[in-house]
């Protein structure tokens, strides 16, 4: 289960659709990420997809954590 | 000042100026929210790791605390020293690793050749995506594109070096041509003939590739079509006269960065409007400036220690290490790029751990090659330092003359010994000229200066 996207980025202020956009696609990787049956080829490849969108929703104040949990 | 959102730049991100319009051009205020958010959570990690729990234990410290950024303060300095005593005590990696050591895909480690412990570190895929994510901040703010071909003239070895730049000319998807283990001679030749635009090398190997290319013939500035040099690992970068010689010497302009292997990447960026300093990537590090001998901070404009705290590499956390470098901060807006990152002018000045006192008058390396560099006859130098008959220290800068120049030699020497002695209140150096090609050439940080006195002074910057 994901949790609800924030509306806001880290200092408060209206995330626009494209933010929206990108931190729903990190939570749907994050979700992917701790499927505990997938297939190597996927557990791994999602991981390093996974990686990508961490740093852009970083990068763009949406969020600040730390993935290691999920092997990333 | 830019206008970081142009639709024209939306629509294409080539022409966007900035790799992260957002947070290049965040209002301070905002910034500093930003960071003291970080910040907590960075501690609140931190603190779980059993290095950060003693050293923070010890001093009273509790992440609960910071409540304001100045409140940064009352979190203790961590030091080279504390890290090496904890990677002694439990080798490999110390006490300092946040999360299992099965999660790291790479492994690095510092430059060090002077026997002194290399600092270890491990990363996972997260921490190379942020790695590679700081030097994109950097090669794209100076000028750096998809459509440009990038030359690695570096080794690929366990020295972390540009091995982040590399993926970040991937990311950013640039062609990117892995110049290691191959001759000077080699290199040189594939920059002309693979169309490179962009070279990423120390600044004296920026040299030694065109003493090269001069001795096969060949004149880069002509010959290539390099048209930017991005440097790095050593203070030279933003010596003016180092600058100017390589910028003519190739044809390009060149960009300083500074990084550390123990934060994992690049800290700092020269900006395509080169205002003379590198900017400080702010929404991914906190940089202090502090009065070296006393621990507290310094205003802008006033030489100090810089002291990091990095929101970057998890798998390590950095908060609060004292580096050492030699820095001097001014506000943003001395560069006229639109960034509100502050500025180190003149970027890493030096290493306060560099000093040599010779005679009772402090010298830098940094600053003896400023001045070198002003004489484009010279190609190489070196700083020997020797004691006479047992009783006296004495400097000597060691000199070679490039070939078709040497005439110059006679009127060079007493200005040389001239200007060395007025930059340091008159402190007498000797200046001898060496056989061209005898000095040792360098691939990485170079290594000018040998203290050969009985008790040497010297430290090496195991970095």
């Amino acid at each position: 289960m994901t949790a609800p996207a924030p509306a806001t980025d880290l200092l408060g202020n209206p995330l626009t659709a494209d933010e929206a956009a990108l931190l729903a696609a990190y939570e749907s990787l994050k979700a992917l990420a701790a499927q505990p049956d997938l297939p190597p080829c996927a557990a791994r490849n999602v991981r390093f997809a996974l990686v990508a969108l961490w740093q852009v929703t970083n990068d763009l104040d949406l969020q600040f954590e730390q993935l290691y949990d999920l092997g990333v | 000042m830019t206008n970081p959102n142009p639709q024209s730049a939306i629509r294409n991100p080539q022409a966007q100026e900035y790799w992260n319009p957002k947070n290049e051009t965040l209002p301070r205020a905002d910034l500093e929210r930003l960071q003291l958010l970080k910040l907590r959570r960075l501690c609140e990690r931190a603190a779980a790791v059993p290095f950060y729990a003693r050293l923070w234990g010890a001093a009273g410290f509790q992440p609960e605390q910071l409540r304001t950024l100045d409140d940064l303060r009352r979190i203790p300095f961590m030091t080279r020293e504390a890290w090496m005593e904890a990677l002694v005590a439990q080798p490999l990696f110390g006490d300092l690793l946040a999360t299992d050591p099965q999660h790291a895909i790479r492994y690095h480690l510092t430059s060090g050749t002077s026997g002194r412990t290399p600092i270890r570190v491990l990363d996972s895929p997260q921490d190379w995506q942020w790695i590679s994510e700081m030097w994109c901040y950097g090669l794209w703010g100076f000028g750096i594109r998809p459509a440009d071909t990038v030359y690695f003239a570096f080794g690929y070895g366990s020295f972390i070096g540009f091995w982040g730049a590399h993926y970040a000319c991937e990311k950013m998807g640039a062609l990117v041509i892995p110049g290691g283990a191959q001759t000077t001679e080699a290199r040189v030749r594939q920059i002309v003939e693979l169309g490179v635009t962009t070279v990423c090398s120390t600044p004296t190997y920026a040299l030694n590739l065109w003493q090269k290319a001069r001795e096969i013939g060949l004149d880069l500035a002509r010959d290539s079509r390099v048209d930017k040099l991005i440097l790095s690992g050593e203070p030279a970068g933003s010596i003016p006269a180092v600058k100017r010689q390589l910028e003519e010497a190739w044809g390009a302009k060149a960009g300083d960065t500074a990084g550390m292997t123990e934060v994992g990447t690049i800290m700092i960026f020269e900006c395509s409007h080169q205002p003379g300093g590198t900017h400080i990537i702010e929404d991914h590090y906190i940089e202090e400036v502090i009065n070296p001998h006393s621990g507290e901070p310094v205003g802008y404009g006033e030489l100090g220690e810089r002291v990091v705290t990095s929101f970057g590499r998890g798998f390590i956390p950095v908060v609060r290490y004292r580096t050492q470098d030699m820095v001097l901060k001014v506000p943003a807006a001395t560069c006229t790029c639109g960034r509100t990152w502050d500025i180190y002018d003149g970027g890493i000045r030096g290493r306060w751990d560099d000093m040599k006192l010779i005679r009772g008058t402090n010298v830098y390396p940094r600053a003896v090659e400023s001045i070198v560099r002003e004489y484009a006859a010279i190609d190489e130098f070196q700083i020997h330092l020797w004691r006479k008959e047992t009783l006296t220290d004495e400097i000597t800068v060691r000199v070679e003359v490039k070939p078709d120049q040497a005439g110059e030699w006679a009127a060079l020497a007493p200005r040389l010994r001239r200007d060395l002695a007025d930059a340091h209140e008159g402190l007498r150096f000797n200046v001898d000229r060496v056989d061209h090609g005898t000095l040792p050439r360098f691939e990485l940080k170079a290594k000018r200066l040998i203290d050969d006195r009985p008790v040497a002074q010297y430290k090496e910057t195991a970095r």
